[in-house]
């Protein structure tokens, strides 16, 4: 229970229709919150999260709700979700300039068709990107398939507003693309999922849409052949910007997505055809051709980690490892998975070293698999679980090295334990 | 302190010729690049490893001595400076390259490497280290690091921030840690992150773990060449709005080209006002077609030539040329200020104007060698150190600079770091409580301010006044109107 005094304090904050005690659908863990306040000024959210710190009440930053189900529970009775949603503005964006600053609570889709107006993009491709908001998709410090290309929201962000724990207000970086004025904060907050401030504003720098885009499919049988495609690509000085490796258990498609200028699409489209052809496999197509069609067909792919929709007997984790290591790794996921009778199926960032692995089945295999697998590849994260099952495992992975150095930080930052407390590792 | 005392003890730990004690010897180590700031250490060490480097560092927090990181010593803000004195850590016996992972793209090195030196010696695999400071055949992966280096290709590339992979580092308290190993998807607070631009005072990087980037099927060089630095500048902001992307844009001025042909014999014609270097750089279909796009927005703004480097020799001339425009500065004035901003990109030609006006009403030259294509301005203020009115018109004509790039939407650096250059400027830019924030990351690695004092931090409101505000639940403009 909440202490009444706070409740009414918030409901002053906010404003009443911005407050709500109908709490199930936001609970963390099977845990509902005692309220939800959904401010929709920074100021406001500012002052609110002053007045939850003053009454030593725990908070859970919000934006989309679609990546609440990463962690462990909320390590307190009682704690008061805190919705970002309300704050959706774009702030400011030079489209010469090639930056925008927009608001936390914005959803990636609203942001990627303001931009398209522009012919501009921000080429994060989350899962799920009406609902995701980019302060989440930072605080998570989720990745995308374009990651090969255009680097992960930590190479594209160049500015941040957070509210810190006590309810303070502050900013690190600029509107520029390149900076070196002061400590990158921006580094800290980003993917630290709201245990050391809530991020309610970010600026990043943008890329131009592509003139020209394809799509090439290829598909091998068995699997293990695909990564001689995958080995060709890595030596060679192509450069396309997503190479998905997606696996069933008893076959692999390897889909690359290339954007740039007309002459070097079609080229690719030519050099990776042969390659895939090379490399053994059953067949190749061109699955898309032109912008739209490539964006359209890999709305899919992009939705892979999401787990928003998981099954009862579901569970997504996700692998991260050197790129070389991949084939090794996921031969183990997949020998482990057949041992303990679990359909898997998988879909990596091939060149990168991150897949996400979705398996089905009892608690009693998916534990022993999960053991099996954490003892072999350390960056094992458990990003979608049913509660029991997240609540045992060690979600986040072996143990971490420099723990003490990041629980001197947390201590810095949110000495009282009242963001996302128990949550993240520290 | 008792100075005889430490450096036989420093002796213990690094071996007699790990030290340097000679007062003639340490002068050489008053100041960085930076030459308008400087203070002597009392002692320099070169530890070769890690280890060295704790007993070092756990020696200087016995005695309470400062710690101040040094790589080459290229910094321009002072960074490596030891103002306090204390005892200068150079990394130049820790220049060894110990992994090349070409299979991963990664490289495990020292932080001594000389950040050209790793770039040649990755060739032979198809790769290159992407980060390239116009000092790379000088400066240090490890100087690289701590100011989170920048480069003509950062354009395309990324600052060295994108490129770290993971670091070792020995800490205020001597421990050893390592960040990261190129895992691409770590769990934990992002710690290479926070310390890649820490500027040397969180602790000191003995080795890092680099991301590789494959060295481009085929690159075009053109310059061309303007009247003035205008139709340069609004070039630039074209093809930066026009969604074209180069691998580097970068502008060199009347009095630059004219330094550089002295001293290069490029030919340039010097009735050109500016010159824009534009690189493209991928696969090679299609390469053609983009730079005549480009080109095309150049001959739209007054271009007066166009000029194609075709062979990779004729392409490392102009690159040499500038690169090292920097040192053929000593051709037009006894001293430069190399005065380094950012300004949202839109925003260049009128910059540009108004370093034109500062030049004007401080009656001094201002030569302009620049990262364009990131905003990144570097007007050098040409002036004589030894006369002293110019010496004073030459800071404040830098700290007009600043303001009009602040004014313009911009920041205070770019790439060469805030050190003790621009500390007192942070204020301009931040406000306490964003300041407080960054004194509370600064805290939890170093509580008791052993490393690099004195720096990054305006002067006056050092990082532990600013952590106890934080602690306190106060901002520093509270506490002044009470």
């Amino acid at each position: 229970m909440l202490p009444a005094s706070l409740t009414r304090q918030l409901t002053e904050i906010v404003g009443p229709d911005r407050v709500t005690e109908e709490t199930a659908p936001f609970a963390v863990h099977g845990q509902a919150p005692a309220l939800v306040i959904t401010p929709a000024a920074v100021e406001d959210l500012s002052r609110a999260v002053a007045a939850c710190h003053a009454a030593r009440v725990p908070l859970v930053p919000w934006g989309g709700g679609t990546r609440q189900r990463w962690g462990r529970p909320i390590a307190a009775e009682t704690f008061v979700v805190l919705r970002t949603t309300g704050l959706r503005s774009i702030l400011m964006h030079e489209p010469d300039d090639l930056t925008i600053s927009v608001e936390a609570g914005m959803t990636f889709a609203a942001l990627d068709a303001a931009l398209a107006g522009h012919n501009q993009m921000l080429p994060l491709d989350p899962p799920r990107p009406a609902q995701s908001t980019i302060g989440g998709l930072l605080a998570s410090g989720a990745d995308g398939p374009r990651r090969l290309a255009y680097g992960t929201s930590r190479d594209l962000l160049i500015g941040i507003r957070v509210v810190e724990a006590t309810g303070r207000l502050s900013k690190a970086g600029g509107m520029v693309v390149k900076n070196v004025s002061g400590f990158d904060m921006m580094k800290l907050y980003l993917g630290s999922l709201g245990t050391l401030a809530i991020i309610v504003s970010a600026n990043f720098k943008l890329i131009p849409r592509p003139r020209a885009a394809a799509s090439v499919s290829c598909f091998f049988e068995p699997p293990e052949r695909a990564f001689r495609l995958i080995s060709a690509l890595s030596a060679s000085q192509l450069t396309p910007v997503a190479v998905e490796y997606r696996e069933d258990g008893v076959a692999a498609n390897i889909e690359a997505r290339i954007e740039g200028l007309p002459a070097a699409v079609e080229r690719h489209v030519r050099d990776l055809r042969r390659m895939a052809e090379e490399a053994g496999a059953g067949a190749v197509s061109l699955s898309a051709e032109g912008p739209v069609a490539v964006e359209q067909r890999w709305a899919s792919f992009n939705d892979a980690p999401q787990t928003v929709d998981l099954a009862a007997d579901e569970l997504v984790a996700r692998l991260s490892c050197l790129p070389g290591a991949l084939e090794t790794a996921l031969g183990d996921a997949r020998a482990l998975a057949a041992q303990a009778g679990l359909p898997l199926r998988v879909q990596a960032h091939a060149l990168s070293g991150v897949a996400y692995l979705r398996l089905r089945g009892g608690d009693e295999g998916l534990r022993a698999w999960h053991a099996a697998m954490l003892a072999r590849w350390p960056h094992l994260v458990v990003i979608g679980a049913q509660p029991a099952l997240a609540a045992e495992l060690p979600v986040w992975g072996a143990a971490l090295a420099n723990l003490d150095l990041m629980r001197r930080i947390k201590q810095e930052f949110d000495p009282e334990n009242l963001l996302n407390p128990g949550r993240y590792v520290v | 302190m008792n100075r005889t005392q430490l450096i036989e003890e420093l002796r213990r730990i690094v071996g007699p010729t790990g030290v340097i004690a000679d007062p003639v010897a340490l002068m050489t180590y008053d100041a960085d690049g930076c030459v308008m700031d400087t203070g002597e250490p009392q002692v320099v060490a070169l530890p070769t490893s890690a280890e060295q480097v704790s007993g070092v560092v756990r020696l200087a927090a016995r005695y309470g001595v400062p710690i101040v990181p040094r790589g080459a010593g290229t910094g321009l803000a002072g960074g490596a400076t030891a103002i306090g004195g204390g005892i200068v850590v150079s990394t130049a016996r820790m220049d060894r390259v110990l992994e090349i992972d070409a299979r991963n793209g990664r490289v495990l090195c020292q932080p001594g490497v000389i950040n050209w030196e790793l770039s040649q010696l990755v060739k032979p695999y198809g790769y290159q280290f992407a980060p390239d400071p116009s000092s790379q055949k000088a400066c240090t992966v490890g100087g690289n690091i701590a100011n989170n280096a920048g480069g003509p290709h950062c354009l395309k590339y990324g600052t060295t921030s994108s490129h770290v992979l993971g670091v070792q580092m020995v800490l205020p308290d001597g421990s050893i840690i390592w960040t990261g190993d190129g895992n691409p998807a770590p769990v934990g607070y992002d710690l290479t992150g926070v310390i890649t631009g820490s500027e040397g005072t969180i602790g000191l990087v003995t080795a890092a773990w680099l991301k590789l980037t494959r060295l481009p099927e085929a690159v075009r060089v053109v310059l061309a060449l303007f009247p003035d630095i205008a139709g340069a500048s609004a070039s630039v902001s074209q093809v930066i709005a026009s969604g074209f992307l180069p691998a580097a844009l970068e502008i060199m001025d009347r009095l630059a080209i004219k330094a550089v042909n002295d001293m290069y014999k490029l030919g340039l014609p010097e009735q050109a006002g500016a010159a824009l270097l534009i690189e493209v750089d991928g696969v090679d279909d299609g390469l053609d077609e983009l730079l005549a796009d480009i080109t095309a927005v150049c001959w739209r703004n007054g271009a007066l030539d166009v000029r194609p480097a075709r062979t990779p020799a004729e392409q490392n001339q102009v690159w040499a040329a500038r690169k090292n425009a920097f040192g053929a500065m000593g051709r037009l004035a006894p001293t430069y200020y190399l005065v380094d901003t950012v300004v949202p990109r839109t925003r260049l030609p009128y910059t540009m104007e108004q370093v034109g006006r500062i030049s004007r009403e401080y009656r001094l030259p201002i030569a302009n060698v620049f990262h364009a294509g990131d905003g990144n301005l570097h007007p050098i203020i040409l002036f004589d150190r030894r006369d002293r009115s110019q010496n004073q018109r030459a800071l404040e004509a830098a700290t007009g600079v600043m303001h009009v790039s602040i004014e313009q939407g911009g920041v205070i650096s770019g790439e060469h770091g805030i050190g003790v250059e621009k500390q007192d400027y942070m204020t301009l830019l931040f406000s306490t409580d964003d300041l407080a924030a960054m004194a509370g990351l600064h805290q939890s690695f170093d509580p008791y301010d052993l490393f690099n004092p004195g720096k990054v931090f305006p002067k006056g409101r050092g990082c532990g006044e600013l952590a106890a505000l934080r602690k306190a639940g106060v901002a520093w403009s509270e506490l002044k109107s009470r």
